[in-house]
């Protein structure tokens, strides 16, 4: 199918398949080989380009970035990053300089990680490159390049504008839209960020056509505060709710620091990463704590299921012929609401165990209690022995400690190469027991 | 003519003392750093002649003899040129220095995961589309996959014993028994393999990312059976070798026999899952190790046995006692090695083999044995530092470990650390410090070089690489002082074996023996141009492009009158490796936070002081030890390949698990060197410096866990698991 982009500044015409990856375009059509492919699947950060629409600029890793996600958007890749004269962008110059370059091949992703944060006036450089390896340098000299080009000024060739998309039968325009397209392809692959989808093609190789891509749907944006509740679109990517979560609930907001890079969570969506339903997917088990709707649609049939109930089995979801996640709400307040994830490396790792806790006193005992966990099942999972065992207790140590067996009794958790059964188990129970300190005032810094 | 070197005896004369540029041992930029930000450094893969096929490698799904089931369907599938099995195509990657053909014939698989076919298609989709429609059978027997599963081989040679250990140990008033383990790990280097070939008659022509050229040249022209001279290999630019890109890996040989017989230029590119599963691993081991000690901790007995794995056809067994022989005092010594034949993908060199692991082993136990003596740890490793190699009276080139850990201990403020471990809490965490020493050995190699010096300036030319490591700087750095003009004068071109041999890349050979190759080769220049202006070279002063004898003073350029001079430098190890030990030496620190809830390590700052002879480069040399710091951290905490116990596949064979680590898992690193000249290297009394900040750096992390949390590990890496259950057991 034919996608028209702008490429470095320049009105760009493609035509390929719908599952052609930006940066196989890139590298093999266009030739424009300064873009690496490092893994292929998002973790890496080699080929990051920069995509600017009327959200903004933003990072997006191009391995997993199908063409027709960029219908009428700006993509400036590393040749785009010097100016027409052949100037350097300034964190160009300080990658130079600070010696942030060694054997070359991850820098292309740095440069574009940096300019992008750059651009949106980013300092906090840790996050910005969290989704970029390097095997050369420690990073420390791509830290200090990005800090050394803080103050300098945005070159005017950066800023992008997106062209007018124009209309595809493969791209809805509304939920309306895509709901009586996909009834009428039912077996239809939905396309929204393309996090997980993408490594269906580049890893796994899967035929996902028909593709309808679902990032054009307007209406499945959108974030609305009212009544006491928070209502988010399904197209809202994790990367513009990180605010959002930063107000509501701080704790959900970091662990998303750490659920994903820039480039990752620029691209996924809450509705995605729901309607994918990843055992070990960070999302859920925080919105199950919470509370949360899941609102679903085929055609035109709409209803409302807790977010837990969505989750039969491994790999099997509560989700009908046709159906979509339209959106999620949850409540706008829970100040007993804390969130953990447990994982071997800090950033852009699998959790091992991530524990979700909303329980709230009410004179002295526990009147309402929702834990779930990540990591412990083959589906994220509410822990509800555990909350029975909990409610009309005070929230005490030793009224947790007595509750423990029963968090026991809910999980069998799973050997595997992120951890022990015995580690899931335990690391559970002291999550449970931090839980409480926290409650009781005792703030811990868990970055150290 | 040509300089010739061959390294008998010291030079303690300091040769670079007389030169005048000032450019040796700044912090000079890298000069081909523009290309690489800009993105257009174009590594093997990038820059295809027009017509270029694609190729992707079909692989073993289990053991035995293969059977392409379709071949003859998938060749008449769209696109498709051509389906390639044979009998050339490699089974293993060739380990480092082999200058031959690896282990050939992929009409049998002797892993799960091996190459054993390439499907040949005009687009990359056509090619990938026909390798995963292949049914592919291997009509056999799973072989054995677990070092615990088979006898292994005791190979005689690599065991010695002197002394006896067994009464060193019975009489020690302290002693350490204990058995320590480390994961197999992945080089990953961030660029995967990648090939791009093409024929001109007889005459072949690889694009390819290899650190070695003059050996993969000649393993390239073995493995496909055509000579030597008809060979060349470009690798203007690595993206990262780490020990994966020495040998000829095989992309490279499926490429060229495709290019071959389709008369056409074919590239082949691993995917990441490839690398990981068809170029070597660096192996697991199992360390035994055994300290005797009198009552003021001074070593009486070592014993350090290792069990590694690899191949039966593969030569590579990880040498990880490589260090032992020379570390500390023991009169007793006893050193063995075990290899366990299975078939997992084959092992090779990874970043500091043996040390790497083999160091840092030894500093789990030296600090076990500084607990059990009640001595502090930077205390104890000071008190058994030899006067020579234990047992020989060979004496050491240079030796620089007490200083590395007075430096090091001082800085990082050693003086304040807590004799007792679990002293320090904060919240859940608890705070502690650790130690190791670094040793690596330090090895010259045969090395070429060619300066030509023109009116615009030097051209400098060898086939050595530059892997991420800063050759173009530190060779540029080199002619450039010695010729007299600034860096920017001098052009450094790399990675074509139509140039003189260099060293190649691997070992941490390249600075001394290239660098010296280079020397020789501008001195030839210098004597040249001492002779246009009258004087002896001695008397010559080069700086700024003008050259001054005496009261006479002209430009270079003008002197040359617009001819050209040519130098050639050839420098080969000589007698003084059998004279005496060579090797690096420095001070791991490292400060870390455990958690009591999770288990969770956070290293909190790491500092190493470093010894390595002349430095050429501040910015590149601490660049080295920074990334074999963080290589540390990713032993000492996430490292691990996993293989299936049924069949040895590679479980985790991706970026996203196995654990390389990232930026927020690296504190801030400090990195010192010490000023030393290494007499025993050649003129310019350097060393190498690539592999010494990975040995022994992970040590510090686990033995400042031991200080922190009470938890001492032998098992690594350090995974929240297993640091909750020592905790646990602590109560």
């Amino acid at each position: 199918m034919e996608v028209r982009f702008s490429l470095n500044g320049e009105e760009v015409t493609a035509d390929a398949a719908p599952d052609t990856t930006l940066l196989d375009w890139l590298r093999l059509e266009r030739r424009l080989t300064g873009t690496k492919e490092g893994c292929n699947e998002g973790d890496c950060g080699a080929c990051t380009v920069m995509v600017t629409d009327e959200g903004g600029a933003r990072p997006l890793n191009a391995c997993i970035l199908f063409l027709p996600q960029l219908e009428g958007k700006a993509v400036r890749t590393v040749e785009g990053l010097a100016g027409p004269d052949g100037s350097l962008h300034p964190v160009q110059e300080t990658m130079v300089e600070k010696h942030g370059s060694q054997c070359g091949f991850c820098t292309p992703g740095f440069v574009v990680s940096m300019a992008v944060g750059h651009l949106n006036g980013r300092t906090d450089h840790d996050d910005v490159l969290a989704g970029n390896l390097c095997r050369c340098t420690g990073y420390a000299p791509i830290i200090r390049a990005a800090k050394a080009a803080e103050g300098a000024a945005v070159p005017a060739w950066m800023q992008d504008a997106p062209l007018e998309p124009r209309p595809s039968d493969a791209a809805p325009e509304s939920a309306d839209a895509l709901a009586a397209l996909y009834a009428a392809h039912p077996e239809a692959t939905l396309v929204a960020g393309a996090t997980d989808v993408g490594l269906w093609v580049t890893k796994d190789l899967r035929d996902i056509a028909p593709i309808i891509f679902l990032n054009r749907c307007a209406d499945l944006k959108g974030v609305d505060v009212s009544g006491g509740r928070i209502r988010v679109g399904a197209m809202e990517t994790m990367e513009t709710l990180l605010p959002l979560f930063a107000k509501h609930f701080p704790s959900y907001a970091a662990m998303l620091r750490r659920f994903a890079s820039v480039q990752i969570r620029s691209a996924a969506t809450i509705g995605g990463s729901l309607a994918n339903a990843s055992p070990i997917g960070d999302n859920a088990p925080p919105l199950i704590a919470l509370g949360a709707t899941l609102h679903l649609r085929a055609g035109d049939d709409r209803r409302e299921i807790p977010l837990e109930e969505f989750f039969l089995d491994y790999g099997k979801q509560d989700r009908r012929e046709a159906e979509f996640v339209e959106a999620v709400s949850f409540p706008a307040e829970a100040p007993a609401f804390r969130v953990w994830k447990i994982s071997k490396r800090f950033d852009s790792d699998i959790s091992a165990v991530l524990g979700a806790f909303n329980i709230e006193v009410t004179d002295g005992a526990v009147s309402s209690a929702r834990v779930a966990f990540g990591g412990m099942a083959g589906i994220p999972k509410r822990a509800s022995g555990f909350e029975q065992a909990l409610l009309g207790q005070p929230l005490t140590e030793e009224a947790m400690t007595a509750a423990l067996p029963a968090l026991d009794a809910d999980f069998s958790p799973l050997t595997d190469m992120r951890a022990t059964a015995a580690y899931r188990s335990e690391a559970a129970r002291g999550l449970a027991l931090r839980y409480v300190a926290e409650m009781a005032g005792r703030k811990e810094e868990v970055r150290a | 003519m040509s300089y010739e070197l061959k390294v008998d005896d010291k030079e303690t004369t300091d040769r670079a003392a007389g030169l005048s540029q000032g450019l040796l041992g700044t912090a000079a930029d890298r000069p081909e750093g523009v290309l690489k930000v800009t993105g257009r450094a174009t590594y093997a893969a990038e820059d295809m002649p027009e017509g270029t096929a694609f190729g992707v490698l079909v692989r073993a799904p289990a053991m035995g003899r293969v059977e392409l089931g379709n071949a003859p369907a998938v060749e008449k599938l769209p696109g498709v040129l051509a389906v390639i099995h044979d009998k050339r195509m490699l089974r293993n990657p060739a380990q480092g220095m082999a200058g031959e053909a690896p282990v050939q014939g992929v009409a049998e698989a002797d892993y799960v995961g091996q190459p054993i076919a390439l499907v040949v298609a005009g687009s990359f989709e056509q090619a990938r589309h026909a390798a995963e429609v292949m049914e592919v059978r291997c009509l056999g027997e799973i072989r054995p996959v677990s070092p615990g599963a088979v006898e292994p081989e005791v190979p005689e040679k690599k065991q010695s014993s002197m002394g006896d250990l067994d009464a060193a140990m019975a009489a020690a008033v302290h002693k350490v028994d204990a058995t320590y383990s480390t994961s197999a790990m992945s080089s990953a280097a961030m660029e995967p393999h990648a090939a791009l070939a093409w024929w001109e008659g007889d005459k072949l022509t690889v694009r390819a990312s290899l650190q070695m050229l003059k050996y993969n040249r000649a393993e390239l022209a073995d493995s496909v059976g055509i000579p030597l001279e008809n060979v060349r290999i470009l690798s203007p630019y690595v993206g990262g070798g780490f020990g994966s890109k020495l040998g000829v890996s095989p992309e490279v040989v499926a490429a060229a026999i495709a290019a071959q017989q389709l008369g056409r230029p074919v590239r082949v590119v691993l995917n990441r899952r490839q690398v990981f599963e068809t170029i070597t691993r660096r192996s697991e081991t199992e360390q035994h190790i055994r300290l005797a000690a009198d009552g003021e901790g001074r070593l009486t007995g070592v014993g350090h046995d290792a069990l590694v794995s690899n191949l039966p056809e593969e030569p590579f067994s990880e040498p990880v006692t490589q260090a032992t022989p020379f570390n500390y005092e023991g009169a007793a010594r006893t050193i063995g090695h075990r290899v366990a034949r299975i078939h997992r993908p084959a092992a090779g060199s990874v970043r500091a083999p043996g040390e790497a692991v083999g160091v840092t082993a030894f500093e789990i136990a030296m600090d076990e044995l500084a607990v059990a003596a009640g001595i502090d740890p930077v205390e104890l490793r000071l008190r058994n530092i030899p006067a020579e190699v234990p047992g020989t009276g060979k004496p050491f080139s240079s030796h620089m470990l007490a200083e590395s850990l007075n430096d090091g201990a001082a800085r990082f403020g050693w003086a304040d650390r807590a004799a007792e471990p679990r002293a320090r809490r904060e919240g859940e965490w608890w705070i502690g410090s650790g130690v190791a020493s670094a040793f690596r050995v330090n090895m010259l190699s045969e090395a070429e070089a060619r300066v030509v010096l023109g009116p615009e300036g030097a051209i400098v030319e060898t086939d050595m690489t530059d892997i991420g490591t800063g050759t173009y700087a530190i060779l540029g750095q080199i002619a450039g002082e010695l010729l007299g003009l600034p860096q920017e004068k001098v052009e450094v071109r790399l990675g074509d074996t139509a140039f003189p041999p260099g060293s190649g890349s691997g070992g941490s050979i390249g600075a001394a023996s290239t660098g010296t190759a280079v020397w020789l080769a501008a001195q030839e220049v210098r004597a040249a141009l001492a002779k246009e202006m009258g004087c002896e070279p001695d008397d010559l002063t080069l700086k700024d492009g003008r050259a001054t004898c005496g009261n006479i003073s002209r430009d270079i350029a003008e002197l040359i009158s617009g001819e050209s001079l040519e130098g050639h430098g050839h420098v080969q190890p000589g007698d003084a490796s059998s004279k005496v030990k060579q090797a690096t030496f420095g001070a791991h620190f490292a400060e870390v936070a455990v958690n009591d809830v999770t288990g969770e390590v956070r290293v909190r700052r790491m500092l190493g002081s470093f010894a390595a002879g002349r430095i050429l480069n501040l910015k590149t040399a601490r660049s080295q030890c920074h990334g074999g710091m963080t290589w540390g951290i990713g032993m000492a905490l996430t490292e691990e390949l996993v293989h299936d116990r049924r069949d040895g596949h590679m479980v985790n064979r991706d970026l996203a698990e196995y654990h390389v680590a990232v930026n927020a898992d690296v504190p801030p690193l400090e990195v010192h060197f010490l000023e030393e000249r290494d007499p025993w290297t050649g003129p310019m009394q350097v060393k190498g410096i690539g592999e010494l900040g990975i040995c022994g750096a992970a040590a510090a992390i686990l033995n400042a866990i031991h200080h922190a949390s009470g938890v001492r590990l032998r098992d690594l890496p350090a995974t929240p698991d297993k640091v909750l259950a020592g905790l646990e057991e602590l109560g």
